[in-house]
């Protein structure tokens, strides 16, 4: 296949808030700063897929350090829930990632994407979804 | 011609209950019956599609249209009533959403014949007959109406104007619906002609439910011996009332039975199945993943749960859409 597609949200929180938005915005394509990883709703993720995306990364706070006290863990039930639903349709688990973690200059960030991509290829195209 | 408005009530890919709640409209519907010239109602008169045929485009002031398109004579006739109709009445879950014959989508076409004419075990068919749209015996075509690839809700095939939920929609919303079109006190185009908020907002059991409901462990509604006037999601059984449009009158409630979620998304949400995951999450009381799937995985069939209703017009049955 070719270059799996990631969309990668990640917190403004712990992630990136040291480094120039627009710059990193440049490099990283489908990358989405938002104000905490809860902010997250199950339709983004859906939406994400129906969009064509190949895998859903989501960069939050280290647990017990979220800004809003437990956004992060809120994220983590939500994506439980729903690779449950998505399992229906085979769509795999790991097509969704959680990291959880601090990186002010968001450095890391295009490596975490980089990884997931090779993990997708692996898996190949969503068979069920619409590209 | 009488010149009184002229209405069409009928069903498509439905079980009749539909019709059935107009019926129990009771003496409200001999008034109706006395405003209006019904022009087709399948079920209950006999008239006839080339009736319809034969009337000029946009004759019919009001279509009341039940059931879900699966096949082509069902799309067929949706199409038909579509010209020949000033409003489009899309009545019950089946027709507003797609249904609970919805969930057929989860399968493909060729998987549910395969099951149903050949695999299932009481089935006996050694030459592997499968129905055809066309077939020829002794010389005579004969033919069937060819079965879609997916279930459609209506407005997945015709432009529809309005939507009253519901499985099936309960009489105070029908005779609200009838009454509002016969003295021209319609909404916006593509309203939905049932209250705003969600069902919690009416249910009975609302003032039970605690400030913060937290989930520790989830019970099918046949595992306990429900209270009958206590919220069920505190109880740790799943309802669906917190992502459900209010307005069907609390009959699975009153029977205790949680919530299905018959009348769709609330005003504003796209898709309910998928904000009751979001809702859900919010509400289950754990932290480390290994609780988290301690209590998940108690939920059996959670996309089948969640889109029971909805699943050909929600967000998430786009994710797999054969045609």
């Amino acid at each position: 296949m070719n270059k799996p597609k990631i969309v990668c949200f990640s917190c403004k929180f712990s992630w990136s808030y040291l480094a120039d938005e627009s710059k990193l915005a440049a490099e990283i394509s489908n990358w989405i700063p938002i104000i905490c990883a809860g902010k997250i709703d199950a339709e983004y993720l859906v939406d994400a897929f129906l969009h064509g995306a190949d895998g859903v990364l989501i960069l939050g706070c280290p647990e017990g350090d979220c800004h809003y006290q437990d956004g992060n863990i809120e994220t983590k039930k939500r994506l439980a829930l729903l690779r449950q639903a998505l399992a229906v349709y085979n769509i795999e688990p790991e097509r969704i990632r959680l990291v959880l973690a601090r990186d002010p200059e968001g450095k890391d960030i295009p490596g975490h994407i980089e990884e997931m991509a090779k993990a997708i290829g692996q898996l190949g195209k969503i068979k069920t979804a619409k590209a | 011609m009488t010149g009184k408005p002229k209405v069409a009530i009928c069903w498509l890919g439905g079980c009749g209950g539909c019709d059935e709640a107009v019926v129990d409209l009771n003496e409200v519907l001999l008034t109706v019956a006395d405003a209006v010239d019904i022009v087709l109602w399948p079920i209950a008169l006999d008239f006839k599609y080339d009736h319809v045929k034969a009337m000029a485009d946009g004759e019919i002031t009001l279509s009341i249209i039940n059931g879900n398109v699966r096949n082509s004579e069902q799309e067929e006739v949706a199409k038909l009533l579509r010209k020949k109709s000033q409003i489009v009445l899309a009545f019950g879950a089946c027709a507003c959403f797609g249904g609970t014959p919805g969930m057929a989508n989860f399968r493909s076409k060729e998987d549910i014949f395969n099951w149903v004419y050949k695999d299932a075990p009481t089935v006996n068919n050694p030459n592997g007959v499968f129905p055809q749209p066309v077939s020829n015996v002794d010389k005579k075509e004969l033919t069937l109406p060819a079965f879609h690839e997916s279930v459609k809700s209506l407005n997945q095939v015709i432009d529809v104007d309005y939507y009253l939920p519901g499985c099936p929609p309960p009489t105070d919303l029908i005779a609200h619906a009838v009454t509002a079109t016969l003295e021209n006190k319609l909404p916006m185009k593509g309203s939905s002609l049932a209250p705003h908020k969600a069902l919690c907002d009416s249910c009975p059991r609302n003032s039970t439910k605690p400030q913060k409901i937290k989930l520790t462990e989830i019970k099918r509604i046949h595992e306990i011996e429900a209270k009958p006037d206590i919220c069920f999601l505190a109880q740790g059984v799943l309802c669906m009332g917190i992502a459900t449009r209010d307005g069907c009158g609390h009959n699975c409630i009153d029977i205790n039975l949680p919530c299905r979620g018959c009348f769709g998304p609330v005003e504003g949400v796209r898709d309910a199945g998928i904000k009751m995951i979001s809702t859900l999450a919010a509400i289950i009381d754990a932290e480390t993943d290994k609780d988290i799937e301690k209590i998940t995985e108690q939920i059996i069939d959670m996309a089948g749960y969640n889109f029971r209703f909805s699943l050909p017009s929600s967000m998430f049955g786009s994710l797999k859409n054969p045609e």
